[in-house]
């Protein structure tokens, strides 16, 4: 059994998410960071789909009432198990009773928590066990974790333990493709786009990370017929507050678009935290296309080494 | 009408694309149709993660990038091969009761139209909608229809909480509520027919391009 003794900021239960339903309004979930799942689902041996904890800010304290095989990963925490610190990125040995506490994040925003074994968790709905927070559906109760939630997990011990891994780097550069919008917006709209800083607004969460400019102005009254949008969207609202869309957002929408965040790239906003610095860089399909292989390369990369170590 | 102009097309990413018709020339609804059997003909391909339609405009979701170039003047020649009669579309009544505790705000908007709560409830039933499209909320379907005689200013303040199935006017929109949420559009009525259930095999009842008509059960004062 797993509890949840303190949520912090926000927990979920999130997996690669939902597809194939965006026509019918149905968002995709799952975790910002989809890499730093895989990669956390392999260092405890689950399949790379397993679900995860996705645990935003920290501050939360989790209870363990079996042996485990866990593994925590993306920003430090600077989690502790009965007082001794715990590493990200590598894989542990967690004892029935033992609580594992995080402390708060410093240089990212949310870490990832894999615990090997078998989940039990209500039926998968449209084939994944993301919880859907605004449509409220999903993962254990539809909501995000409260403090005492338990669920079970059938502990597995099919690798070995004390394995690291780590995440492709971090970046406050984000590349994006063209959008379809450029020439509808205000002259110059989209060169000081590009050519300024932005950070986060404290208004930012998985539906979307707002940005804010001192030195900026790109407000316009453009107003457009209502199209898909997705996660990696940039939305530009009139108020000249950029929002780049993540994985809980609605799925139309009838903001100008001033371009979209390679796939590759969107695992960054899961580290982006209120205040944070960022810019953008156009980028061709081809460089795009590339960036895409890199991390396709990085995680068959992991499979061989771990494919090795427990043979 | 054969003097159409040319839809624009364009990658978003890497395995996406936007397929814009808006203002090619036909109205709306006929341009609508034209999106729909480009929709249903994508859906009969393998290459679609997700395939979804907005105002005049289509996004496609491909599963591989390197479907991508394939796609482009495929999409095209679709186009201009398909008519806005390829698609078939279903229909659904919804049983909706108006007024009274179903439609707390029915006397508003006759009352700013100058019409009996009577005129409201015939008028909003005979009509024929049109699913533009989905979105917002899972479930929530933008139709087209709604006569322009009942379009109607939102609240200033939105309700906390409008109850799930109940049926609304907002500006020039009407619409159904698929799950209890909060709210701004005046509640006209109320309908059981469940346009959205998440744990049934197809959670959602209405799809993009389907008809409808709200059919009068009873109107109370």
């Amino acid at each position: 059994m797993i509890t949840i003794i303190k949520p912090g900021m926000q927990m979920s239960i999130q997996d690669q998410g939902r597809t194939g339903s965006r026509h019918l309004g149905i968002g995709h979930s799952g975790c910002i960071d989809p890499y730093a799942q895989i990669i956390t689902n392999r260092l405890v041996g689950n399949d790379d789909n397993n679900p995860v904890i996705e645990i935003t800010l920290g501050l939360a304290e989790i209870q363990f009432d079996n042996d485990y095989y866990i593994a925590l990963h993306g920003t430090d925490m600077k989690a502790t198990v009965n007082g001794n610190a715990v590493e990200p990125g590598w894989s542990f040995y967690i004892k029935k009773g033992d609580v594992l506490k995080l402390n708060a994040a410093r240089h990212g925003f949310r870490s990832y928590l894999a615990i090997g074994g078998d989940w039990h968790l209500p039926d998968p709905i449209l084939n994944s066990y993301s919880t859907d927070i605004s449509a409220g559906f999903g993962g254990l109760t539809g909501q995000a974790l409260q403090a005492g939630d338990s669920f079970e997990v059938t502990p597995k011990y099919n690798t070995k333990v004390g394995l690291g891994a780590m995440l492709p780097p971090k970046s406050t550069q984000i590349r994006i493709h063209a959008g379809p919008h450029a020439a509808l917006l205000p002259k110059d709209t989209i060169v000081n786009f590009i050519n300024h800083s932005w950070h986060v607004s404290p208004n930012s969460n998985r539906m979307g990370t707002r940005l804010l400019s001192d030195e900026c102005d790109i407000r316009h009254t453009v107003s457009l017929p209502s199209m898909a949008v997705a996660p990696g969207c940039i939305q530009l609202p009139p108020n000249g507050e950029p929002i780049v869309l993540l994985n809980d957002a609605q799925t139309t929408g009838g903001y100008p678009l001033l371009g979209t965040v390679i796939e590759a790239d969107l695992r960054h906003f899961a580290q982006l935290k209120p205040g944070d610095f960022l810019h953008f860089k156009f980028v061709t399909l081809k460089e795009a296309h590339a960036a895409q292989e890199k991390l396709t390369a990085h995680l068959n990369q992991l499979a061989i080494a771990l494919n090795y170590i427990n043979k | 009408m054969t003097t159409d102009r040319t839809p624009k097309i364009m990658a978003l990413t890497t395995h996406s694309i936007f397929f814009d018709a808006y203002e090619t020339g036909s109205d709306t609804l006929t341009t609508q149709k034209k999106i729909w059997a480009l929709a249903q003909y994508c859906q009969s391909s393998d290459d679609f993660v997700d395939i979804v339609p907005a105002n005049n405009n289509l996004t496609l979701y491909l599963k591989e990038p390197a479907q991508l170039a394939g796609w482009l003047p495929r999409l095209l020649d679709q186009w201009h091969e398909l008519k806005a009669s390829d698609f078939n579309s279903r229909h659904h009544k919804l049983a909706t009761r108006y007024g009274g505790e179903y439609g707390p705000d029915i006397a508003h908007v006759a009352k700013h139209h100058n019409l009996s709560v009577d005129e409201v409830a015939q008028m909003h039933s005979s009509a024929k909608y049109h699913v533009l499209f989905l979105g917002f909320k899972p479930g929530f379907a933008y139709l087209d229809g709604l006569n322009p005689q009942l379009f109607t200013p939102r609240h200033a303040e939105p309700r906390l909480s409008v109850p799930k199935g109940s049926v609304a006017i907002g500006g020039e929109q009407t619409g159904i509520y698929p799950e209890s949420s909060p709210g701004g559009w005046q509640i006209i009525g109320h309908t059981d027919f469940r346009l959205f259930d998440i744990n049934a095999a197809s959670p959602c009842a209405i799809e993009p391009g389907d008809t409808l008509e709200f059919v009068i059960q009873e109107v109370l004062k």
